[in-house]
């Protein structure tokens, strides 16, 4: 045995999505994960306030005139005091409207990577390139990668499309299309043998649905967000006016996906051609609703998609699979 | 590039990926593979095929040398792509889906003529066929009431007497299966529907299974079909559309959600050629060719949907008519008319985009005129309740007994 595998490094796979960040950890044979959402809620300070928060385990931060509520915690008091949550990311990239953003990110990712105090193996995900847009992602990138160098890792990332092939398409030797339907964006890869072939995002993802429902409803995003994560599916009719609303705009999102797809496949200069039929994995928490899978393939099916698929499945633990994707990178890296 | 060199490339791809495939540990296997497969490792890829279904194609063997040339051609073979950009960025919300438009081309630019009237029966010069045997003469139809479509209200009204839309339905009568030793009684069936329609002056015309297309009501004159209902097109709302459109029933029955199809695929051609030769005749617009489940309101609850005919799966792409599923119930945003989820539910999805589009219309034109959404519905309803009372004071009386609510 070499003695650099005695003492190999600690591997980390970070997430790093509009709507949640993810943190993978190897635990054994296993994997372990943190999620914690990418969104934060500013409340007046009082010391009060700062007592329950602290006495209740509550992350937060606290400056003379107000105190920040970040993370997973930040939803509910969102819902409690009626408000929306700040977020730091928008369609995949740091929030541009949000003055405190970088320094928001920082603070949920430095809680999250508390437990792993040693110098890691980081590999994070990037969005790809918007469909239709000039989008710079250069920025975005930069200033995450600084940051999490700024924690004493070393750093490296991973489109966030390819992380999903990397995570579940093991079987195929890693060919074959990995989309991570997140808050932001959908990002969609296309890969041979583990390479990159064509990576593009659609900018219709799980914010447009929300902002889009809660407009007509006229409830907060955050709350349909809720009420989408909670029961939600695309499975026959709703009697309430919030489901039939979601399932019009999810409706919506995935012909935007399957047309983004097609369209880009097909107008490719260089067309990748694959003698036999490839796998698609979708994943994320946009995909989560029961029916997404189904509904999806249908619309597919109509589209006229230019390559064969040999089947489109769900992705084993969407919620985590691009952070496990980043994940199998870095450890691929030692 | 040359034949050597593609042969030696894609031979060296085959040994990549099949030591690739000796590799047992997944992370090796990747570590390997990042390492060996890298853009020039791949040939320019010939064009590719545009594919319409999940299925695998059958792979090519292998074997001849002279072979490899078509075996290349199928294999895996990428290069790097650069993507097009081909849709819109995020658009400010709400967004809607915009209508399909039709998979057919209309004949309409070319038009439509009658090319000959024999024994009862007309042809026309794109198929068309129909049948007068069961033709009634009904109450002539007399100039009616229009309203702009930003102001439904009494004191703009206009006037004019040509059809301006078509209603589709279904009959919503029995219906035998549709086999060939059930020949004599869809026969049957036709005949009773067709006298029982033409006995209520019900339609203008009706398609039974299989595509024949009869004339019921003369279309110089009204016939019994839309009830209270309303429409709008993009400038106009028209209230009660027994005068303003023509009246075309399916022999079927609506069935909401997946299954079997409604109509038969013969009574969708038929219907195809009869609204081509209506919309050439009397200058349709596709916007106003639309379903009975969409016009239909209960003016006693103020709730659209009080009847449900082709409510779901109205084949309008076939028609070669734009979606209007997705388009607004005039009655909900000209009107203030609401609807209940019952409507929704019972009737499947596809009203849900043109639901919601009347919606963000009501709510804008409130919005416009700064005043609450409660209070604008209120003046849209009595807006209708003056219009209802003053179409119901000229319109002529029904007599018969299957009466249109």
């Amino acid at each position: 045995m070499k003695n650099n595998e005695v003492n190999r490094p600690l591997a980390l796979g970070l997430d790093v999505g509009t709507s949640r960040i993810c943190l993978a950890r190897r635990t054994g044979e296993g994997y372990d994960y943190d999620t914690q959402l990418n969104a934060f809620v500013t409340i007046p300070y009082s010391k009060m306030t700062e007592g329950v928060l602290k006495k209740a385990d509550i992350p937060h931060t606290a400056t003379a005139t107000e105190i920040v509520v970040h993370g997973n915690e930040s939803d509910k008091f969102a819902d409690l005091l009626n408000v929306e949550t700040r977020r730091t990311m928008s369609r995949g990239l740091l929030n541009s409207s949000e003055p405190d953003s970088l320094r928001m990110l920082r603070q949920i990712v430095t809680s999250m990577l508390a437990q792993s105090p040693q110098k890691a193996k980081l590999c994070f995900t990037v969005p790809a390139p918007p469909l239709g847009s000039e989008d710079n992602l250069t920025y975005h990138e930069a200033s995450v990668k600084q940051m999490l160098l700024d924690l004493g890792h070393e750093v490296r990332s991973i489109n966030e499309g390819l992380a999903v092939i990397y995570a579940e398409l093991e079987s195929s030797n890693y060919t074959g299309i990995g989309i991570s339907c997140g808050g932001g964006l959908c990002n969609v890869c296309l890969s041979y043998l583990s390479m990159p072939v064509l990576s593009f995002s659609v900018p219709k993802a799980g914010d447009y649905i929300d902002n889009s429902t809660a407009s007509i409803t006229g409830e907060r995003a955050n709350r349909i967000r809720m009420i989408k994560e909670e029961s939600f599916h695309l499975n026959g009719f709703f009697d309430q006016k919030t489901f039939q609303v979601l399932g019009v705009y999810y409706d919506e999102m995935m012909q935007s996906l399957v047309q983004g797809m097609r369209d880009a496949f097909q107008n490719a200069k260089n067309k990748p051609k694959f003698s036999k039929p490839i796998p698609l994995v979708l994943s994320g928490g946009t995909a989560l609703p029961k029916g997404f899978r189904d509904r999806f393939e249908k619309i597919l099916l109509e589209s006229e998609f230019p390559i064969v698929l040999s089947e489109v499945r769900m992705a084993s633990d969407p919620l985590h699979t691009s952070a496990k994707g980043a994940l199998v990178a870095a450890m691929t890296d030692m | 590039m040359g034949i050597q060199r593609k042969v030696w490339l894609f031979l060296h791809r085959k040994l990549v990926e099949s030591r690739a495939n000796s590799i047992q540990d997944p992370f090796k296997r990747l570590r390997y593979l990042r390492a060996h497969v890298h853009e020039g490792l791949f040939p320019e890829p010939e064009p590719a095929k545009v594919w319409t279904r999940l299925v695998p194609k059958p792979s090519l063997g292998i074997g001849l040398i002279v072979a490899l040339g078509i075996v290349l051609a199928s294999s895996y073979s990428v290069s790097r792509v650069q993507t097009t950009p081909v849709i819109q960025p995020l658009m400010v919300h709400p967004v809607l889906p915009s209508p399909l438009q039709p998979r057919v081309k209309s004949q309409t630019a070319t038009g439509v003529w009658l090319v000959d009237q024999k024994n009862g029966v007309e042809t026309y010069s794109n198929g068309l066929r129909i049948d007068n045997r069961f033709a009634v003469a009904n109450v002539p139809r007399m100039p009616y009431a229009v309203y702009p479509r930003d102001q439904a209200d009494i004191r703009h009204v206009q006037y004019q007497n040509q059809p301006a839309g078509i209603v589709y339905h279904t009959t919503e009568s029995i219906l035998a299966p549709f086999e060939k030793d059930q020949n004599k009684t869809l026969q049957q069936i036709s005949v009773a529907v067709l006298n029982f329609v033409q006995q209520g002056h019900s339609y203008h015309f009706l398609i039974d299974r299989f595509g024949r297309v009869f004339r019921v009501v003369k279309e110089s004159d009204i016939a019994f079909h839309a009830g209270n209902s309303a429409w709008a097109d993009e400038a106009k709302v028209y209230v009660n559309l027994n005068s303003s459109f023509l009246g075309v029933a399916f022999e079927t029955q609506t069935q909401a959600g997946e299954g079997r199809p409604t109509a038969t695929p013969a009574q969708v051609d038929a219907a195809r050629v009869l609204t081509e030769m209506l919309r050439d005749r009397y200058r349709i617009g596709s916007r106003s060719c639309v379903t009975h489940a969409q016009v239909s309101l209960n003016p006693l609850n103020m709730l659209i949907g009080y009847h449900t005919d082709w409510a779901d799966k109205f084949p309008f792409l076939e028609l070669g008519l734009q979606d209007n599923y997705s388009d607004a119930p005039a009655a909900l945003f000209a009107f203030g008319f609401d609807y209940d989820p019952s409507f929704v539910s019972s009737t499947g999805a596809r009203l849900m985009p043109g639901l919601l589009r009347a919606e963000l219309e009501i709510r804008g034109r409130a919005a416009k005129f700064n005043v609450p959404l409660s209070q604008y519905r209120v003046a849209l309803r009595n807006n209708y309740r003056e219009i209802a009372a003053a179409a119901k004071s000229s319109e002529p009386a029904k007599e018969t007994p299957n009466e249109e609510q």
